[in-house]
């Protein structure tokens, strides 16, 4: 026959086990663990008990008081849990996340950027100089004297003042010359201005990545090297990259480059990226000229320069037909390239 | 220039294609830009006569005609075109015949009629592009001829020749450089022998700009049309048909290089002098404008007057015109930068400009006027005089050059023996003078100025040796951080947290329009009222984008430009900032958006507020187009403005909500040391907050508040933040022209745990001071 206790404990375990609501669990757990609850009651009763039963009813006592607590314990978990269950059960999860649109950066910094990133992983520098040229940095020092059928002045921006906007970024390569001694390894991204009608090809301002590279044995070789690896970066892997003689005052041989890639849109034709070649050693001297010195002394260095236009870059690459759509900043074709 | 590829024929031995041509002139520097085919050389198409034409019995739109194609069959043709009447001569493609785009004739039957061909239009046959109708022949045309006889095929190449290359604007100097790639060998054109020369009737009195002059006199010449021959390969190098004798001087030009230029011997008075204009001097030229002549420029005159401007163009008194009887043929060389000038302050280029400014050949000045005058015999039946008129001395340079094999394999990275190089350079015409140790010396023919230094001839090694066969080489090199990389580090790391926080970036010219309100550094030479000056501030720009945005339904617009200003006086150029903001804060409604708010100055603030190290402060002041305005400031300079434009401006750029923008120029935040946070330990004590609410006069600054906070001094104030602000008009209680303002303020000892008790004696400590410093009501 059961003790008491043991029975208190079953009831308490039954009716813990029927309760369905919080406040009833806890009326519950007044009732038999409260100060004044019936299984608290034996621990005052046990004072009224012989030597030889206490121990049996604290034994009893002990497992009861366990038992229920844990009971208490898991039920309210349990009810927890349902409650939570039900507060949740309709949430729509397929509801649109909260908004935390970001803005985006215009396609041509986009461009820029990821080719100053390749160049700077063969270990260029980043060269600047200003919008705003003197006449000398823009075409004298580049080997296009004044009467060289090549120094197209109808097509340059003058200010009153004699001063030009550069017509390409190749001052940048002067700049450097100036101050730096070689070996110099940089790359200029910048902007230059043409004065031309501007239509879906043509703007009064465009973006180049100038690069020069002046070294002791500098060839044709490694500019080939640097500048297939540019645009195999660029453009992937299957990139079929052309050299095509050229020329250009400054440069000597003077190239221009062609890629065509399947991936690219009208990827079976030729496009042109690039002009570039071996620097061509009347710069040099010029350049010793202006600074005093033979620090770019042409028997001992060679070099290699390119200009990379950027803009026509960005439309190739991001599949974009018309160059105006650049300046005109639509917020719908900015968010394109987000 | 445009080539016909028939006429380059007779010159030089042609690779089989067109294609393999364009190819290998290419890849050699000399880039064709388009290749255009001429002519309906079809085989299976046939000049038809119309016989008769009915009404096709089931279409109302096709008719069935009868046709005679030689063949002595009638043959029955269906037809779409309504544009011929019977007796007509038309082209007849038969079956089998392949046109352009594919086109396979065959024969068929249209809606239930039998047609053994098709009539052609002119489109069709890819001769125009008029598709209107059927092409109708001359009726002298031969039925049943192929069409290839009255319409000869050829292919036009037109090949992009770069500044230096001279040489190769003739068909002479195309057909050089291909044998020189090709291997093959050059068919010149005969010229009749050299003739005595006399210095009688022609001087020079600029021999710098004119070093040499030559005339001769072609007399009883009968000036007509030319024949179709001459004519039609003109007008395929793009060169319009004037009469015989303007005619062969520009046939000449063309085949050998020289212009020339013919003038109407009667019409000269006295000897030829080749002079500096003198200034002011006024001059008819055959385009029927008067140039007014600069004495700098050459022209050539007779006893009278100028009579042409030398290089550049002839006059319109001394042309040859029909009833010209006697002839004066000019071949000259003159000085090419002189000629550029000219040319280039006249606004005047020419066809013979374009050469002389690129070099022509010395050795060509003689034979060219000899082929003329042979052609002029020929074709106007002319009779020259047996001596020439020559005056000064063609140039003869002694060009040396010397190339030596190291130098050679340096620049091109590979090594190319010696018989190589050798077999190159005299394909291309050079004559190796010298051989010496590891080096060659050599001589350029006449026609190539452009060869002049050692890495000239390297490149025409590399030309014909081909680039695709150097390996490419891998040269990186380490590269310290430049004061440039530093700068776009910084410049890209604040696009892109601009970007984080939802702002577009917009990109604008830097050249700014007529329109354009600031003070500007104009250009001298401006192509278009849309770029005329420099801009001197990023606003306007971005304000453009906003009401082209706003024009396409733009509801919310958040725009920023980094990007570089000239100075309005003196075009020094540095780096700004600008933001423009206009519209909803959020750009489109969403479930579980807040309260919407409209962008304001102080979202314009926060962000730049956000940005960098540099504590920005925000001050007042007065500025025209402005609803108000701010000055940023920063460690006491002025670094830009901010503020919200009138209502004026909202309205015209077409906005409903306030505008704010934002300028600021980047050096001064940009410089600070992006490497510059340092780890401070980490607060090891709870702090205590108490919030204190005053209320104060609508005039009263939150940035004087905060002031007398941090001017109290008190170690263990940490901070203060305004958690609420509200005025009169929210809260009728407060009254007319009053604020409350609510601050939390946080109280730390990095040192141990604060007491309630400690805090509360600092906290009141403050709390007097704010009321006896400032005009406020503190509640409690």
């Amino acid at each position: 026959m059961p003790h008491p206790l043991e029975e208190l404990r079953d009831s308490a375990l039954r009716d813990i086990a029927e309760t369905q609501d919080e406040q009833a669990l806890e009326n519950l757990r007044v009732r038999y663990l409260g100060r004044s609850g019936s299984i608290s009651a034996w621990g005052e009763q046990m004072k009224t008990l012989g030597k030889e039963e206490r121990p049996v009813v604290g034994k009893l006592l002990h497992e009861a008081r366990n038992a229920v607590t844990a009971a208490l314990a898991q039920t309210s978990e349990r009810l927890r849990a349902a409650k939570e269950a039900g507060a949740l059960a309709g949430l729509d999860v397929s509801l649109p996340g909260t908004a935390y649109e970001a803005g985006a950066l215009h396609p041509l910094t986009q461009m820029l950027d990821r080719a100053i990133q390749i160049f700077r992983r063969m270990g260029f520098a980043l060269a600047e100089g200003p919008d705003l040229e003197t006449e000398w940095h823009c075409f004298d020092a580049l080997n296009t004297a004044p009467d060289h059928p090549a120094r197209n002045e109808q097509d340059t921006f003058y200010l009153a003042d004699g001063r030009l906007l550069r017509t390409h970024t190749s001052t940048v390569q002067i700049r450097t010359m100036e101050t730096a001694a070689p070996p110099l390894r940089v790359i200029a991204p910048g902007a230059a201005y043409r004065r031309d009608e501007v239509d879906a090809t043509h703007s009064a301002q465009f973006h180049q990545i100038e690069g020069l590279y002046v070294d002791e044995d500098v060839s044709v070789a490694d500019l080939k090297g640097t500048l297939e690896f540019f645009l195999r970066e660029l453009f992937g892997e299957d990139t079929a990259v052309r050299f095509r003689p050229h020329y250009f005052p400054f440069t000597e041989p003077s190239f221009e480059i062609d890629v065509k890639s399947k991936a690219l849109k009208g990827g079976e034709q030729w496009i042109e990226v690039c002009g570039c070649g071996m620097v061509h050693p009347a710069v040099f001297e010029e350049v010793n000229r202006a600074r005093s010195d033979l620090a770019f002394d042409p028997e001992k260095w060679t070099g290699f320069a390119f200009g990379l236009g950027m803009d026509r870059l960005a439309l190739i690459l991001f599949d974009i037909p018309d160059l105006r759509l650049f300046a005109q900043n639509d917020l719908r074709f900015l968010r394109q390239f987000a | 220039m445009k080539f016909s590829i028939n006429w380059l024929r007779e010159f030089v031995e042609l690779p089989a294609s067109i294609e393999q041509l364009a190819e290998t002139l290419t890849i050699a520097g000399v880039e064709i830009e388009g290749i255009e085919r001429r002519g309906a050389d079809f085989e299976r198409v046939v000049v038809a006569q119309i016989k008769e034409s009915k009404q096709h019995p089931n279409a109302d739109r096709l008719s069935v005609c009868q046709v005679d194609d030689g063949s002595g069959v009638s043959r029955q043709i269906v037809c779409g075109a309504k544009n011929y009447q019977v007796g007509d001569k038309v082209p007849l493609a038969l079956p089998d015949a392949v046109l352009p785009h594919d086109l396979k004739i065959r024969a068929s039957k249209l809606r239930g009629v039998e047609s053994g061909g098709m009539l052609c239009s002119a489109k069709e046959l890819g001769i125009a592009e008029d598709a209107a109708g059927l092409l109708i022949l001359s009726p002298a045309a031969k039925v049943g001829a192929p069409i290839g006889t009255l319409f000869p095929a050829d292919t036009i190449i037109e090949v992009e020749i770069t500044p230096n290359r001279g040489d190769l604007l003739s068909y002479l100097g195309l057909a050089r450089e291909i044998a020189g790639l090709t291997s093959r060998h050059i068919r010149a054109p005969e010229i009749a022998p050299a003739v005595h020369s006399v210095s009688a009737g022609v001087g020079i009195s600029a021999s710098r700009e004119c070093p040499f002059y030559s005339a001769r006199r072609i007399s009883d010449v009968k000036v007509g049309q030319s024949p179709e021959w001459l004519r039609a390969r003109l007008e395929a190098s793009g060169l319009r048909s004037i009469n015989s004798v303007v005619d062969i001087t520009n046939y000449v030009m063309l085949e050998l290089g020289q212009p020339l230029h013919a003038f109407d011997a009667e019409k000269v008075s006295g000897a030829i002098n080749v002079r500096l204009a003198y200034a002011g001097e006024e001059f008819l030229a055959l385009d029927g404008k008067t140039y007014s002549l600069r004495s700098e420029h050459l022209v050539v005159a007779d006893q009278v007057r100028a009579v042409a401007i030398a290089g550049v163009m002839g006059g319109e008194d001394t042309g040859v015109k029909t009833a010209t009887r006697h002839v004066l043929l000019e071949s000259a060389y003159f000085l090419p930068a002189s000629v550029r000038r000219t040319a280039r302050e006249l606004n005047l280029p020419s066809d013979s400009s374009y050469r002389f400014e690129r070099g022509v050949d010395p050795a060509m000045t003689l034979r060219a006027s000899a082929r003329a005058t042979q052609l002029i015999g020929e074709l106007a039946r002319g009779t020259a005089e047996t001596r020439i008129g020559v005056a000064g001395k063609l140039p003869e340079e002694d060009v040396e050059i010397r190339l030596r094999s190291s130098r050679c394999q340096r620049y091109l990275g590979v090594s190319l023996d010696e018989p190589e190089t050798t077999r190159v350079l005299e394909q291309f015409g050079l004559h190796k003078t010298r051989v010496e140790a590891g080096e060659t010396w050599w001589r350029p023919p006449s026609y190539r100025t452009d060869l002049r230094r050692e890495v000239d001839l390297i490149e025409e090694v590399i030309r014909a040796y081909g680039i695709e066969k150097i390996p490419a080489r891998d040269r990186s090199r380490f590269t310290p951080m430049t004061a440039a990389d530093r700068i776009y580090d910084r410049e890209i790391a604040l696009r892109r947290s601009l970007v984080a926080r939802g702002i577009f970036e917009a990109r604008t010219s830097a050249l700014v329009p007529r329109a354009f309100k600031e003070e500007a550094l104009p250009l001298k030479n401006p192509l278009s009222e849309d770029h005329v000056a420099l801009r001197p501030t990023l606003i306007p720009g971005l304000l453009g984008v906003l009401e082209r945005n706003l024009r396409l339904g733009a509801t919310s617009t958040r725009v920023f430009e980094l990007g570089r200003v000239f100075r309005a006086g003196d075009g020094k150029e540095s780096r700004n900032l600008a933001l423009v903001f206009s519209g909803r804060a959020q750009a489109e409604p969403h479930w579980r958006s807040g309260a919407e708010w409209q962008l304001d100055f102080f979202d314009v603030k926060g962000v730049l507020e956000s940005l960098g190290r540099t504590v920005l402060s925000f001050r007042r002041t007065e500025k025209a187009d402005f609803a108000f305005a701010a000055e940023i400031l920063g460690e006491g300079k002025i670094l830009g403005l901010a503020g919200q434009l009138s209502g004026a401006h909202t309205v015209v750029l077409g906005a409903h909500a306030p505008i704010v923008v934002a300028e600021i120029a980047l050096e001064e935040i940009l410089t600070d040391d992006a490497n510059a946070a340092v780890f401070r330990g980490l607060e090891r004590f709870p702090a205590v907050t108490r919030d204190i609410a005053l209320i104060a006069s609508e005039s009263l600054a939150h940035e004087r508040i905060v002031a007398v906070l941090r001017e109290a001094k008190e170690p263990l104030l940490e901070g203060a933040k305004l958690f609420d602000l509200f005025d009169g008009k929210e809260a009728a209680g407060l009254g007319g022209g009053r604020k409350s303002l609510a601050y939390t303020l946080t109280y730390r000892d990095k040192n141990r745990t604060l007491t309630s008790e400690e805090v509360t004696v600092v906290h009141m400590r403050i709390r007097e001071r704010l009321k006896a410093e400032l005009p406020v009501e503190l509640r409690e």
